[in-house]
């Protein structure tokens, strides 16, 4: 896929232009700095065509890439858009100088933009530096004043000199000069990876190395891992999968890769043992480590509470490992190195790795995502049947999960409350919002009712569309709490009434005789089918064969004249449905706003930006497909371009 | 009159051109203290002298008390045993002294070794970003995966080489709360960042670059005194999925792009019970547990719009009962694998998964749900 950047050639467009205004911010100094904009004129008129084009290729240095771009324009645009600020463009340039002339006399055809415009971005961008700059040195600061240009570079240069008198050791001596020490490099690593680095011995699991940010980590000091068996540090149901990883002999010999490019497993052809070894091959696996728990005693002591099992498991986080085997000759080893294994390897084996504790949340063990025991999550079928129980409902319904499995919902509602759940049922399966239900009583097992108040919302695929299932957080309601939004409550009872009693004819199930718990049941189904009917009659419904590129599509704030023609749509679906009238906001909320909430800031994705217009008008899959193909070529192939065979360490 | 004019003109353009030559002048100084090999420091424009330059003060500042003194401090105390080898006999002095340069070169050496393995073993490179997005830094091997150098990127702000799409998402991210500073909040976020690298790994101009995808994983750090600078520590990772050892502890699945099983290896009847066929068509919505969707969600969303992801950890139900907790990276790959149950196969994507098993079966005498329950 090629993607056109240079506001050069694209800057001409409006979205362009405010692209920069917002990249260039604050830079509109230069308009009341005639002596600048005087200089930068001179500047021009004794400058080359190549110096020019230097200075444009700066203009485009900070421009970001276009959504739109125009088509037309794209094949002019290859000969010369680099945006980058470095010598090697100019260098490019004069060397094809007549090439430039040629076309700069198609980009000027392409886009016309006054060359003022250019020139002022240039000047913009360059007075954003300086500001910035000046920001930063802090004998700048206490000048009240606006200081010039030149003052500030000066200022910076004896700024840098000071800098550079207070750290000589790393600018000055280091045999290569770098932006960071090394040391504080392998600092910030450690600390954005929150791991720390490894080394373990294939043999007998001994590790070799560890980084001093371990401490942090699992608590352990590095010197009292150093030497030991890693195996002392993994939970005893990960030895084998760490086993396998660091296995170098034919024990596992159906190692397993995967290509992907084509998604198919491949049986590893890689010549067996030690060489397998040497050639860097690469390690990612997960497994639960120690921690030392003497720094948590906190969590310690809650845990006291629960049981024992739990307790145990408590010492453990789980660990990603990503990292290579390395091998050395024996030989090649001091007489401090590790003993090699004597008898048949000639090769000293171990894995190098990087251990990084998870960071998407805290580890399994004690993920128990904190809930309050009143609480439970359960998820029904569209038809309201559960499909999921959280076994917390237990304590609160007596019931086990499998007993309320497969069964309605309906079937445990009071039958008071059938009418306004059932009007909240139909709710939640056309809204992407989510749906407080009033407090409503739930048959337990004891026969007695619990109060509950729930929050439903439909979970809907973000690929189809279409609803899953329905995911209920029921909280229960204890008589105190209750009475304290009673009021509001009892009002919006009310207006639901209101529309249940539209809908009350058409639930086979509510009637009041008793023994009708039986029924209760169909009322979901009966739901569920108004849903199907719905859908069936309104015809944008994406059929699961139906990319959803096109949704956002529709949605692109480009195209009002397509989202208003979901609405007569949303509002024939309201008046066919008997009883359906007052949700036809809903409707509407599905079909824009209330959309938007699961997706929000990927809806903003619209095909052009990523395909180019030339391909929207292909059929949808096709287009998806193009970027997908695009997106997987260029990664997979450049993922593997490592070199493994650079890889130095000393031990 | 026009004489008069045209000297009022010539004094001007004199004047002109001396203070761009005073300013040239201050430029070549600033890129002269700029710690890059002199090739390069030759050829460096003055926007990005300034960009490298401000990169260079922001890393001092946001560093400053931490390694970059505490390498200081090591160095004063070499230079501290130097000092003490002059109080020796004078003839022994010049030798020691070519020693500890020659020590301090191989120690250098060997530092920086050692920060490449880092990086290596990484399989990422580091950036540090400002709160306005600015790249203060990104580490060397930074061309590796997109094929443009440190010192082309330094200082450049994050929204020019991305995806405008994860812009969003980007500047949810770099929004730092006075919690997030305190406690160092994480960051992990998907990313298609420009690449300029061709297929065969040689890197090519901007204007042919694809979108790379990254892993983003990092945490917020701050700096307090005198100029506070925070910033986003992140290490930014291509997401593997080839030329892994998978475990025993892993399967390997397939899925339709609406997440429906399509195909799933063995090894998922060893870890979760359920038999290959029985997935076919299942969605993973329903085998994961009801706290999870929210995750799963967004892991599908990364998929349908980046065409990778990494799910972090989420609870998949067992067969029998309970549930392990698994980590899954998938990745869109065109076309699916021809099969038996899917003749037609025209669906031109199909979500490849990698699901890592983390844990061992908790609670598996529980039931969750209707897929647990046993069918007599």
């Amino acid at each position: 896929m090629h993607w056109s950047p240079g506001p050069l050639r694209s800057g001409g467009s409006a979205p362009a232009m405010s692209v920069w205004n917002t990249a260039a911010s604050g830079g509109d100094r230069s308009g009341d700095d005639p002596a600048e904009e005087v200089m930068v004129k001179e500047h021009q008129s004794v400058s080359l065509p190549g110096a020019m084009a230097s200075s444009s290729a700066v203009g485009m240095t900070a421009s970001m890439e276009i959504p739109r771009k125009r088509k037309g324009c794209m094949d002019n645009q290859d000969t010369k858009s680099v945006s980058m600020d470095m010598d090697m463009e100019d260098m490019e340039d004069e060397q094809n100088g007549s090439d430039e002339d040629e076309n700069r006399h198609l980009k000027m055809k392409c886009f016309r933009e006054p060359h003022s415009q250019i020139e002022k971005r240039r000047r913009d961008k360059m007075n954003t530096l300086i500001d910035k700059l000046s920001a930063m040195i802090p004998s700048c600061n206490p000048l009240s004043r606006k200081v010039d240009k030149l003052t500030v570079l000066r200022m910076a240069v004896q700024h840098l000199k000071s800098l550079k008198g207070s750290s000589s050791s790393f600018s000055e001596a280091s045999y290569k000069p770098s932006f960071l020490p090394n040391e504080e490099l392998k600092h910030l690593v450690l600390k954005a990876a929150d791991g720390f680095l490894f080394v373990v011995g294939c043999d007998r699991g001994k590790i070799v190395f560890v980084s001093e940010s371990v401490t942090k980590i699992l608590n352990y000091s590095r010197v009292e891992l150093i030497g030991q068996s890693l195996f002392d540090y993994i939970h005893p149901k990960d030895m084998e999968k760490v086993k396998e990883q660091l296995s170098a002999s034919e024990l596992y010999p159906r190692e397993r890769l995967i290509d992907a490019k084509t998604g198919l497993q491949v049986q590893a052809d890689l010549p067996v043992g030690a060489a397998r070894l040497c050639s860097g091959a690469r390690r990612s696996f997960f497994c639960r480590m120690k921690y030392n728990k003497i720094s948590i005693k906190v969590e310690e002591k809650e845990f006291q509470a629960s049981t024992s099992k739990k307790k145990e498991s408590q010492k453990y986080c789980t660990v990603h490992c990503t990292g290579y085997m390395r091998s050395w000759p024996t030989s090649q080893l001091g007489a401090e190195g590790e003993e090699p294994d004597k008898q048949d390897s000639s090769h000293f084996s171990c894995l190098v790795a990087m251990g990084r504790v998870h960071s998407h949340s805290s580890p399994p063990v004690n993920g128990e995502v904190h809930v309050k025991p009143t609480e439970f999550f359960t998820r029904c079928a569209m038809d309201g049947k559960f499909t999921f129980v959280d076994q917390r409902a237990t304590t609160v319904l007596g019931y086990l999960p499998q007993e309320l499995l497969g069964t309605s919902c309906y079937e445990y509602f009071h039958q008071d409350d059938l009418p306004h759940l059932a009007e909240r049922h139909r709710k939640v399966l056309r809204s992407k919002d989510k749906i407080e239900t009033n407090c409503y009583k739930f048959k337990t097992k004891y026969g007695s009712f619990v109060t509950l108040q729930s929050q439903w919302f439909s979970f809907v695929n973000p690929w189809t569309k279409e609803v899953e299932y329905i995911v209920s957080t029921n909280t229960v309601i204890t008589p105190t709490s209750r009475s304290g939004n009673k009021s509001e409550q009892s009002s919006n009872y009310k207006t639901s009434q209101e529309d249940v009693n539209k809908s009350l004819p058409v639930i086979p199930g509510s009637s009041t005789t008793p023994g009708a718990m039986i029924y209760a049941g169909s009322i979901g189904t009966q739901i569920a089918n108004e849903l199907l009917d719905y859908n069936r009659m309104n015809s944008s419904p994406s059929s699961g064969s139906v990319s959803p590129f096109s949704l956002p599509h529709d949605k692109c704030p480009q195209t009002p004249n397509q989202t208003s023609n979901n609405m007569p749509n949303g509002e024939a679906a309201g008046l066919v449905i008997p009883g359906k009238s007052s949700s036809a906001d809903e409707l509407k909320g599905a079909a824009f706003s209330g959309a938007e909430s699961v997706m929000e800031e990927n809806s903003q994705l619209d095909l052009d930006s990523v395909v180019g217009p030339g391909l929207s008008s292909l059929g949808n899959d096709e287009a998806a497909m193009a970027v997908y193909m695009s997106l997987l070529e260029t990664d997979t192939n450049a993922g593997d371009s490592v070199d493994f065979e650079e890889m130095h360490w000393s031990l | 009159m026009t004489a008069d004019k045209e000297k009022r003109r010539a004094i001007s353009r004199e004047a002109a051109r001396r203070r761009r030559r005073v300013e040239s002048e201050v430029f070549e100084d600033l890129s002269r203290l700029l710690p890059l090999p002199p090739s390069v420091q030759a050829h460096l424009d003055k926007p990005s002298v300034i960009r490298l330059t401000l990169s260079y003060i922001r890393m001092h500042t946001l560093l400053k008390g931490e390694a970059w003194t505490k390498a200081q401090a090591r160095h004063r105390v070499k230079c501290g045993r130097v000092m003490n080898g002059g109080e020796e006999p004078r003839e022994h002095d010049g030798g020691r002294e070519e020693e500890e340069e020659e020590e301090k070169e191989t120690e250098e050496m060997e530092a920086s070794e050692e920060t490449n393995l880092y990086l290596r073993i990484l399989e990422g490179f580091l950036i540090v970003l400002s709160t306005e997005g600015d790249m203060i830094y990104l580490s060397e091997n930074v061309s590796k995966y997109m094929g443009l150098t440190q010192n082309e990127l330094m200082g450049h702000n994050i929204f020019e080489f991305t995806h405008p799409c994860d812009h969003e998402e980007i500047r949810n991210s770099l929004l730092l709360t006075p919690e997030d500073v305190w406690y160092g909040a994480k960051r992990d976020l998907v990313l298609r960042i420009k690449s300029a690298l061709t297929p065969r790994g040689r890197s090519t101009n901007l204007k042919s670059a694809t979108w790379k995808v990254l892993h983003c994983q990092g945490r917020v750090k701050v700096c307090v005194a005198p100029s506070s600078v925070s910033c986003l520590l992140l290490t930014c990772q291509p997401l593997p999925l080839s030329h892994t050892l998978l475990s025993t502890h892993t399967f390997t699945s397939q899925h339709s792009m609406d997440m429906r099983f399509t195909y799933s290896d063995q090894r998922i009847t060893l870890l979760l019970g359920f038999s290959t066929e029985e997935l076919l068509g299942r969605s993973i919505y329903d085998l994961c547990h009801a706290m999870d969707i929210n995750h799963l969600t967004k892991n599908h969303l990364n998929l349908c719009f980046k065409s990778q992801s990494v799910s972090g950890q989420y609870r998949m139900l067992v067969r029998s009962g309970g549930y392990v907790w698994v980590e899954t990276h998938s990745a869109v790959i065109p076309g699916c694998r021809p099969s038996k149950s899917r003749p037609d196969a025209n669906q031109p994507l199909c979500i490849l998964c990698v699901t890592y098993v983390l844990s061992g079966v908790e609670e598996p005498s529980l039931q969750l749900s209707v897929d647990q329950i046993v069918h007599i």
